[in-house]
């Protein structure tokens, strides 16, 4: 009897022990792959199905949208099977460096165009170069140039040399303005070629700011723009920028910055054509846009399909420019790259050109509205179709192609530095402390964050 | 003879072998771990790549480091919940021990945050405290009053996530404090009734004390939890908040870890984290043991 019972025991002892090895077994398995760049898969002539790991992130018209095209994906190309992985946007970060650190890398996944430099430092993306250049399915000239440099690296410098990634899409940021508030106050629109200057900007914004049901309180403004998104528009297009061009200095001392930032506090405490400071927070003028509330507001491609249902009729204007006399703004992108680590670099490659830079997947996933086209062929015609919300799409297509640019972290080790310009800046924004004292004492604490990002890129490149 | 020692022997591997599932587990998922991330605050690693021993400097830097002042004070700041907390659960537990009617269902009602997602509570919070639409602000116009909006002034966002904290874990403690109540020996407020005790110093001589254990589990524990509060400060106010007004220390230890490729110099503000929650808890473990009662 007591000796059944020991068998027993010694058993369940064992399944537990082998399970507790088998979670640390996983680990071993990625490492032993590491060894050799993507040219083990040739070995892996087992024959059955290879299995890809696809990572990425999104909101739930997003996952819909991929899974479906992932799916597509499997039909047109037998033998090769996608196991997805996906997680809400703010926990994907997290999850990478975790996959990263734990030697899990998944095959293809999505990773911020700013991290390109350190993921190639650490070998972590493959070069995508040898399978893109001359491949037949490929024609890298009708992709955005904008959405493609975001992924170069020469080993120096961002935005140029071998391509490590491909544009999931690219996201301008361009302006929408409410034509139905236009209208009603007997305004003329906008010029969709020529931007308004920044006092005629003012100027409309204060006709269109008023009190509507006379009721003694205003409830109808201009705009309410979140800084951290639109604050790069006044001073790109006042000529200013946060970092100079060799990346290494940090330059919002220029006058010229203080100005911009200046001009864009003001339009709140001096003008009074938004809501007021502590309100301006994205979801609150993000509602009051879409209750017709605001008349100018950011639209990205992402937003078309929650703004078919808008109350009023929007179209998109360029942004007013400064002394530039030139709009400016920033177009967002994600990447998809493969990684270095892959036993079936192929087919990895194959995936990431069915959901950037293939017709079939393109199709899809504009039809789901989620992104514009990734193909220029394809983006003209989309645009040129003015018969769906919104009629002026080509203002997409011009930031993209002309006046949108790169956040300012993009080329540096890490964002860190200009991070913190936002986490200081609210004083700013209620008006306690004036631009050119805030950007005088913020441009020290900056660089010391940006000398330390260099200084880390440095050593990275020391160790290869 | 033989056998017995047969058997004992065999009792003893036995033994071995069932407390071996723990042990390992510690050591791989807890002491290895531990040590890793000790070792990697004396390194300047990346996260991604090789890690070069840089010795102490991480720890020099953190002396000047001032958004880590920044979030180490606001963390101890937004520890102010643990006796509010505690005195407010504490009157709960008192008046739903008294027995009156309807206490299953005060119970529940403060009991239902603590098993919610601390997640969606998050979210829900942050909902309530936004300055135009809240719930919060809404409630206080009825007064008259024009209140901020919570989460983005960097005075008001700090007692607002203290409230949150407050409201999310008073089920917890109350619950605590009700079964200690319930175990005092009625006998002993008879006794003091007696001797002609009022209620007040009832509370102070008998109930206070009988519930002294208690209270010390609770602030244990809510000191090692409230050091390292990170989900609601992420969800809610996820740069940090308003000049860095609600960032923690762990909150700042996962930016520089995950979006800043410093896993050398956040390890090395995990270590003194751990420190700090082993020195607090050392202290009041002797605490407790000089003023303890004999049993």
């Amino acid at each position: 009897m007591l000796k059944k019972k020991g068998w027993f025991t010694l058993l369940s002892l064992v399944l537990v022990l082998s399970a507790v090895l088998a979670g640390c077994g996983g680990n071993n398995g990625g490492g032993e792959a590491s060894g050799n760049g993507g040219k083990s898969g040739n070995s892996d002539k087992s024959g059955g199905t290879k299995e890809l790991t696809f990572m990425y992130r999104g909101g739930t018209d997003e996952q819909k949208a991929y899974s479906a095209v992932v799916k597509k994906f499997e039909e047109d190309h037998p033998g090769v099977k996608v196991k997805i992985v996906v997680t809400a946007a703010d926990q994907y970060a997290t999850k990478l460096k975790a996959a990263i650190t734990g030697n899990k890398v998944p095959d293809v996944f999505y990773f911020e165009s700013g991290d390109t430099k350190a993921y190639v430092h650490n070998n972590i993306l493959m070069d995508l170069t040898p399978y893109v250049e001359n491949n037949p399915e490929i024609n890298l000239d009708n992709m955005w140039k904008y959405g493609l440099d975001l992924y170069r690296y020469d080993g120096d410098m961002a935005g140029q040399g071998n391509l490590y990634g491909m544009p999931k899409d690219v996201g301008p940021f361009a302006l929408g303005y409410n034509k139905t508030m236009f209208e009603k106050s007997g305004i003329p629109f906008p010029d969709p070629d020529k931007p308004y200057t920044w006092d005629e900007f003012i100027e409309v914004s204060k006709q269109l700011t008023k009190d509507t049901n006379g009721d003694g309180k205003i409830d109808q403004y201009a705009t309410g723009f979140n800084v951290n998104w639109a604050l790069q528009s006044m001073v790109w297009s006042n000529g200013a920028d946060w970092i100079d061009e060799t990346k290494k200095k940090v330059t919002i001392d220029d006058p010229k910055f203080a100005e911009a930032l200046q001009y864009f506090a003001d339009m709140q405490n001096v003008h009074k054509i938004t809501p007021s400071a502590e309100d301006a927070q994205t979801l609150d003028t993000y509602q009051r846009w879409m209750k017709g509330e605001l008349a100018f507001f950011p639209v990205g491609p992402w937003d078309m399909s929650t703004y078919e249902t808008l109350p009023f009729e929007y179209d998109l204007m360029p942004y007013p420019a400064g002394s530039t006399g030139k709009s400016a703004t920033w177009t967002g992108s994600l990447g998809i790259g493969v990684s270095a680590k892959t036993k079936h670099p192929e087919e990895a490659v194959a995936l990431v050109n069915y959901l950037t830079a293939s017709k079939e997947g393109m199709e899809m996933l504009v039809k789901a509205k989620v992104q514009i086209p990734n193909l220029i062929d394809m983006a003209e015609e989309w645009a040129a179709d003015t018969s769906t919300k919104p009629a002026n799409k080509k203002e997409f297509l011009d930031v993209v192609g002309e006046y949108g640019r790169v956040l300012p972290g993009h080329y540096t080790w890490t964002s860190e530095w200009y991070d913190l310009f936002f986490t200081d800046i609210q004083p700013v924004l209620d008006g306690k402390i004036t631009a050119a004292d805030y950007v005088k004492q913020e441009q020290p604490k900056m660089q010391k964050l940006l000398d330390k990002a260099i200084e880390a890129e440095e050593k990275a490149k020391a160790k290869k | 003879m033989q056998t017995i020692s047969n058997l004992y022997r065999k009792e003893k591997i036995y033994g071995w072998l069932f407390i071996l599932p723990p042990v390992l587990g510690f050591l791989l998922f807890t002491l290895f771990p531990v040590a890793y991330s000790f070792y990697g605050s004396l390194t300047d690693w990346d996260g991604l790549g090789q890690m070069d021993f840089i010795g102490l400097s991480n720890f020099k830097e953190l002396l000047t480091d001032e958004l880590f002042h920044k979030a180490a004070f606001n963390t101890i700041f937004m520890m102010l919940g643990i006796p509010i907390g505690l005195i407010l659960a504490l009157l709960i537990a008192l008046g739903l021990n008294r027995g009156i009617p309807g206490t299953t269902t005060f119970r529940v009602i403060y009991y239902v945050p603590v098993i919610s997602s601390l997640a969606a509570i998050s979210i829900m919070w942050s909902w309530a405290y936004n300055g135009d639409y809240g719930l919060v602000n809404q409630f206080l116009d009825i007064f008259g009053i024009d209140g901020p909006n919570w989460l983005m002034n960097k005075y008001s966002v700090k007692p607002a996530l203290i409230l949150m904290t407050v409201w999310k874990g008073l089920g917890y403690t109350m619950l605590l404090y009700l079964a200690a109540l319930q175990s005092v020996p009625r006998s002993y407020y008879e006794a003091a009734e007696l001797d002609g005790a009022s209620g007040f110093k009832a509370f102070l001589h008998i109930t206070w004390p009988m519930v002294k254990p208690v209270t010390f589990f609770i602030v244990v524990t809510n000191i090692i939890g409230g050091s390292q509060i990170f989900t609601e400060i992420n969800i809610m106010t996820n740069t940090g908040g308003p000049e860095y007004s609600s960032a923690s220390v762990v909150f700042y230890i996962w930016q520089k870890a995950f979006d800043n490729f410093q896993m050398g110099y956040a390890s090395a503000m995990a270590v003194v984290l751990g420190i700090f929650i082993f020195i607090v808890t050392l202290i009041q473990f002797k605490m407790n043991e000089k003023s303890s009662y004999e049993a």
